[in-house]
């Protein structure tokens, strides 16, 4: 089962300047109440404001705004990645997220090191990821490549390896940032394929993207974001496309 | 993936959660070593060559500056290398720990203690591959086994349960002031004078007996004494059981005070 709840969330970090990031300036400034130190550097930003959200098994949420509309640091609430400065949140269910796969990649590791070292650092237990080694092996196509070090690769392959690790498990949140393509025409309709597998298997998917037509295809709600702030918030069903053509014929 | 229900807000059950996952941090520190020496033929034990030629190189010349039978310095000076080295690996490590992992604390469910014991057990395994150089020298040396060198293990303990400590408060505050990192490789560098790491306790004029009171010469004694067959002083133990609850209290008040901070400082 999965579930996930926003309520009233809200999320402002600090960006430090090269100023404040030293501990010298700091100290002057607040010994001297910021007299010497006037500019303190530090830049306090409102990623989001009050967001409330709930999703059950089967939602399929959208999430459109300009870049800096806070689709990112959303996706990152979402995954409990950053803690809410205000605001609660709640959720049940497996969770993976498909925005950085080549994270923990190791250029002088072989492939079969490196589907070890991703598993891992998903979540997965070494026995887990021994098991579907060889399914992540076949799907990649790389054969005995996987045996030399991905430093070899060209940069195709070492984005099928990373593809076909993080598409390897079936979660019960995933979270997106845009759609994934990778690879030659050959790969790209079997990693359509994949992509569509772990999406329809998945209880909840979180898909952010700039594409109005492809929030629209794949989702069944959809967002707007602008300031950190939901503008807003509409199912998005079959009838959709059937108004737009109305309204634009 | 994370397990449901994360207590995202619990600094304690997140340290926890990151601790427990061995195959994960040992795994990490495992690659760190075996990748780096990958391409070269000898491999890790290109620091065992190193540390070792550094110690043949030294021992002579300093116990002959020093004049003290070398029999008795060159165990002395081995140990004190091979233990200050990892020390001192172990907290500038320790300082970018955070730093360097920011894309890993930004994945769903990464403790950024798993991070921590990462660090520690890179340090470790590189000991591991140094501290092999103390066999031959003891043999030749003539140091007789005794039960008294099994106190080195209780030692090595309350020596990584202080580097695990410092490891976290120097982690966060590098993290969030970053010209610690350069304060701290230059108070390392004051240290290894201020500690004895080449001479001995034993040559310092009486009153100037209170610079061993610093925590990395009592963390030094507390592991080098059992293997050179000492058992260390009382006042060390003291001194390590009080020093150790302060460093693991700040490291835990730190943690907990800025364990909701930390992705976004880096």
């Amino acid at each position: 089962m999965s579930h996930l709840l926003l309520d009233d969330v809200s999320v402002e970090y600090p960006i430090f300047g090269a100023q404040a990031l030293s501990l010298k300036n700091t100290l002057t400034a607040a010994a001297t109440g910021g007299r010497i130190c006037r500019e303190a550097g530090v830049t306090v930003v409102r990623a989001l404001r009050d967001i409330s959200l709930e999703l059950r098994e089967g939602d399929r949420l959208g999430i459109m705004g300009h870049n800096g509309a806070g689709k990112s640091s959303l996706l990152r609430v979402i995954a409990g990645v950053y803690p809410p400065t205000r605001g609660r949140i709640e959720r049940t269910g497996t969770i993976s997220s498909l925005i950085d796969p080549m994270l923990g990649i190791e250029m002088d590791a072989t492939g079969y090191e490196n589907i070890r070292l991703r598993g891992l650092i998903a979540g997965m237990r070494l026995s887990a990821i021994k098991a579907i080694t060889p399914q992540i092996a076949e799907f990649s196509g790389l054969g005995d490549y996987l045996s030399i070090p991905v430093r070899t690769y060209s940069t195709g392959m070492l984005m099928r390896l990373a593809f076909s690790i993080a598409t390897a498990v079936h979660t019960d949140i995933l979270i997106m940032d845009e759609w994934m393509s990778v690879g030659d025409a050959d790969f790209r309709v079997q990693a359509e394929e994949r992509l569509r597998e772990v999406i329809d298997n998945t209880g909840i998917l979180v898909l952010a993207s700039h594409q109005t037509d492809l929030i629209e295809r794949e989702c069944n709600r959809g967002i707007d974001l602008s300031h950190g702030a939901v503008v807003q918030d509409r199912p998005i069903g079959p009838i959709e496309p059937m108004i737009r053509l109305v309204s634009a014929g | 993936m994370s397990t449901s229900n994360r207590q995202l807000h619990s600094a304690w059950g997140d340290w926890w959660a990151g601790t427990r996952n061995t195959e994960l941090w040992w795994t990490l520190a495992w690659y760190d070593v075996v990748l780096r020496y990958r391409r070269s033929m000898l491999g890790p034990l290109w620091l065992t060559l190193s540390t070792g030629a550094l110690l043949a190189g030294m021992g002579p010349l300093y116990a002959a500056l020093f004049k003290i039978p070398i029999g008795t310095f060159f165990p002395h000076l081995t140990l004190g290398i091979i233990f200050w080295t990892f020390f001192t690996a172990t907290i500038n490590d320790g300082c970018n720990v955070f730093i360097n992992g920011a894309q890993y604390l930004k994945q769903p469910g990464f403790s950024p203690s798993v991070l921590v014991w990462r660090s520690l057990a890179r340090t470790s395994l590189q000991l591991a591959h140094t501290i092999v150089l103390y066999l031959p020298v003891a043999i030749w040396a003539g140091i007789p086994p005794s039960p008294r060198m099994l106190l080195f293990l209780p030692g090595f303990v309350v020596v990584l349960v202080n580097l695990h400590a410092f490891t976290i408060t120097l982690g966060i505050l590098c993290a969030r002031f970053r010209d610690i990192v350069q304060i701290v490789s230059s108070m390392l560098q004051l240290l290894m004078f201020l500690t004895p790491v080449f001479w001995f306790p034993s040559s310092l004029p009486g009153r100037s007996h209170a610079i061993l009171y610093n925590p990395l010469a009592q963390l030094l004694d507390i592991v080098r004494l059992p293997l050179l067959g000492d058992a260390p002083a009382p006042g060390t133990i003291r001194f390590l059981v009080l020093f150790t609850l302060m460093n693991v209290g700040l490291a835990a008040v730190i943690y907990r005070l800025s364990r909701r901070h930390l992705v976004y400082w880096v």
